[in-house]
């Protein structure tokens, strides 16, 4: 039996990391929770994850940040960025450009179905370790 | 010496008068002649003195008159008995008759002088006649100015009028102008010379009553806006009281004018109204990023659930959770909704005494989760406490959500102008706190978004005026939010700060008066 993929949510509002961490443990993924851009980098460096889903707005290092010193340290790391953001301003980072890939954003509210889906398709991107 | 009262009238040593003139018929004639006709005419003078006298009741010194009338009829009687003596040698009697003369003629004589000063100090004729056409003139300048004053009165559209303030302090009413009449529904025939309290229904009068009170207290012009109920329906006034005193400095009078400020109120609630609505369009991407975060919740916690039960778990101590997570955000989201709601509220209330703390700690609420998304944080340190203001509470907070708004977009592009590299955060300082002067409350905004251009800084009140890129901005933020703290009688000013640490900005600052408000202005803002 292979090792489960490893998936780092990144999400301050607790009550929905905790719903995240359930469903993806249902289908069978290990999940590290952090509060915060700062906390996830920690324990990523500590516990590197196959897939990382961070929010963006965070406290102390919020999700844009989060997702640079990621890329910084694989190129090739799927991201999914889940926001409540409407649209990603002018003069930051436009994280839809295919310079970040893989990296896919969801807009909150968002159904538990395409967080999997999407993580699924992401998975796909980088080949079993 | 003397040999008695009959000796003194016995004449028969004495011989006729007319044995001095040797009976000379000619010369007798003359005599007689002309005693009889000076007598003849000094009994006619008196009687025309006492004639003029007893006529014109209005005749200054009328007694000398008399004392004339007596004197010129003793004259005229000596005459008669120098025609008598010619034949009768009654010398004695002569005598006494030229005594009384003498007596009569010395006291006018007197009297005439004594009253000579104030005889000559009596206006002569022509100097009546000129002081008369002066008079005249003085009454048709007069006539014609009062004729002008009564045309301003009854022809300006500006409403005026007249109260009168009574020895007891009460007012009542004199006039009202025909705009005035006009305006308020208010006959003015109806309420002349009666009391305020007996005209107007209790409410009004009480209003009105109080605002007279104070123009007297105030001892000048007093001038403020005021809501009231009359014949023509509820109306807003701008009213000017101007008391008027006495010679003696009392205040007797107070005029007053009034304007319908109705429509322009209406108009300018209208403005503040679209003003608000513009600047919650603004908060848009805030308010929906507010909302996404508990609708996130729930769809996830909900779509496990069902999952879950789908797949046979029915744990009932899960669903549990789950439909309280579920409440809990509904909850969280209603409160959002809510602040939405009374934001955006029309406030068509009057004014009302509150808590300024309160409306900038919901401005900083409302702003403070969309500015964080864009790493600006809002600093806020709000005094809370007994400081009480007068004015509307939600506008005040419109005018601060207009603040930080505008400090929000001052630091966005200011970031925008430094270029590439990481997006350097901002900071929005806001404080409340007691003013440096007794019986004010200060309120000031500063942030670090670069400052404003000091030519441009004395602008940025005026209305339509933006230094926003098209399509940014109204230009008409400010200006209404000078409008709402100016009728609140408070101030806001605009100045550049250096932070000490490379850092500049803009520091907006509210001076608002605190009220010290009685009981019965209280009751009248909850009525």
């Amino acid at each position: 039996m292979p090792e489960p993929a490893h998936i780092l949510v990144a999400e301050d509002e607790v009550l929905a990391a905790m719903a995240m961490e359930d469903f993806l443990q249902r289908k069978g993924y290990r999940v590290t929770l952090a509060p915060d851009g700062l906390a996830a980098l920690e324990r990523y460096r500590n516990d590197p994850a196959d897939l990382v889903i961070t929010d963006l707005r965070m406290p102390r290092m919020d999700g844009r940040a989060l997702v640079r010193e990621l890329r910084g340290l694989d190129a090739a790391l799927p991201l999914l960025v889940v926001t409540g953001f409407l649209s990603i301003e002018p003069g930051q980072d436009d994280l839809t450009s295919p310079a970040w890939k893989p990296l896919e954003i969801l807009r909150k509210p968002v159904s538990p179905q395409v967080i999997l889906d999407t993580v699924q398709r992401l998975m796909a991107t980088r080949p079993a370790a | 010496m003397f040999g008695g009262l009959e000796a003194f009238f016995d004449s028969s040593g004495f011989i006729p008068h007319g044995v001095c003139l040797l009976w000379k018929p000619e010369i007798l004639a003359l005599h007689i002649g002309s005693d009889v006709l000076i007598g003849l005419s000094y009994y006619s003078i008196p009687i025309a003195l006492v004639y003029v006298v007893l006529k014109r009741r209005d005749v200054a010194f009328s007694w000398i008159f008399w004392l004339f009338a007596a004197f010129i009829l003793a004259c005229g009687t000596t005459h008669f008995f120098s025609v008598w003596t010619l034949w009768t040698p009654e010398y004695g009697l002569e005598g006494v008759v030229k005594g009384v003369t003498a007596v009569a003629s010395v006291l006018t004589a007197i009297a005439l002088w004594l009253l000579m000063p104030r005889l000559l100090a009596l206006p002569s004729p022509a100097q009546m006649a000129e002081a008369n056409d002066a008079l005249q003139r003085e009454i048709e300048v007069r006539r014609q100015a009062e004729q002008r004053y009564a045309s301003f009165f009854n022809n300006l559209a500006e409403g005026l009028f007249v109260v009168t303030v009574l020895p007891d302090g009460r007012f009542a009413f004199d006039t009202l102008n025909p705009a005035h009449a006009r305006a308020t529904g208010i006959d003015p025939d109806t309420i002349r010379g009666r009391l305020v309290s007996e005209v107007l229904p209790s409410e009004t009068a009480q209003a009105v009553i109080g605002r007279y009170a104070a123009c007297v207290a105030a001892g000048g012009p007093i001038d403020y806006e005021e809501t009231l109920d009359l014949p023509v329906g509820r109306r807003v006034w701008h009213t000017v009281l101007v008391p008027v005193r006495d010679g003696g400095g009392a205040i007797v009078q107070l005029l007053g004018s009034a304007r319908d400020i109705t429509e322009r109120k209406k108009f300018q609630e209208e403005l503040v109204q679209t003003s608000k609505l513009a600047t919650l369009g603004t908060l848009a991407a805030g308010m929906a990023h507010e909302m996404s975060q508990p609708l996130n919740i729930i769809r996830i916690w909900s779509e496990n659930a069902l999952s879950r039960l789908r797949d046979g778990d029915t744990d009932t101590a899960r669903l549990d959770k789950v439909l309280t997570i579920v409440a809990d955000q509904t909850e969280r989201m209603g409160k959002i909704i809510d602040h939405m709601r009374t934001f955006s509220r029309r406030d068509g209330g009057g004014m009302q005494m509150f808590d300024p703390a309160a409306s900038v700690r919901a401005a900083v609420d409302l702003v403070a989760n969309q500015f964080a998304l864009e790493n600006i944080a809002v600093d806020a340190e709000i005094e809370t406490g007994e400081t009480v203001v007068r004015g509307r509470p939600l506008q005040l907070e419109q005018v601060l959500v207009n603040l930080l708004s505008n400090a929000h977009d001052a630091i966005v592009e200011r970031r925008a102008a430094d270029g590439e590299g990481p997006p350097a955060g901002g900071r929005i300082e806001v404080r409340v706190r007691r003013g440096g002067s007794p019986g004010t409350a200060l309120i000031s905004v500063t942030d670090d978004g670069g400052g404003i251009d000091p030519d441009v800084l004395p602008r940025i009140f005026d209305p339509f005026f933006t230094t926003k890129e098209v399509g940014k901005g109204s230009g008409l933020g400010l200006s209404i939010g000078y409008g709402i703290i100016d009728a609140m009688n408070g101030r806001i000013e605009a100045a550049n700060v250096d932070h000490g640490d490379g850092r500049h900005g803009v520091r907006f600052t509210i001076t608002l008066p605190v009220s010290h408000s009685s009981a019965s202005e209280m009751e009248r803002t909850h009525a």
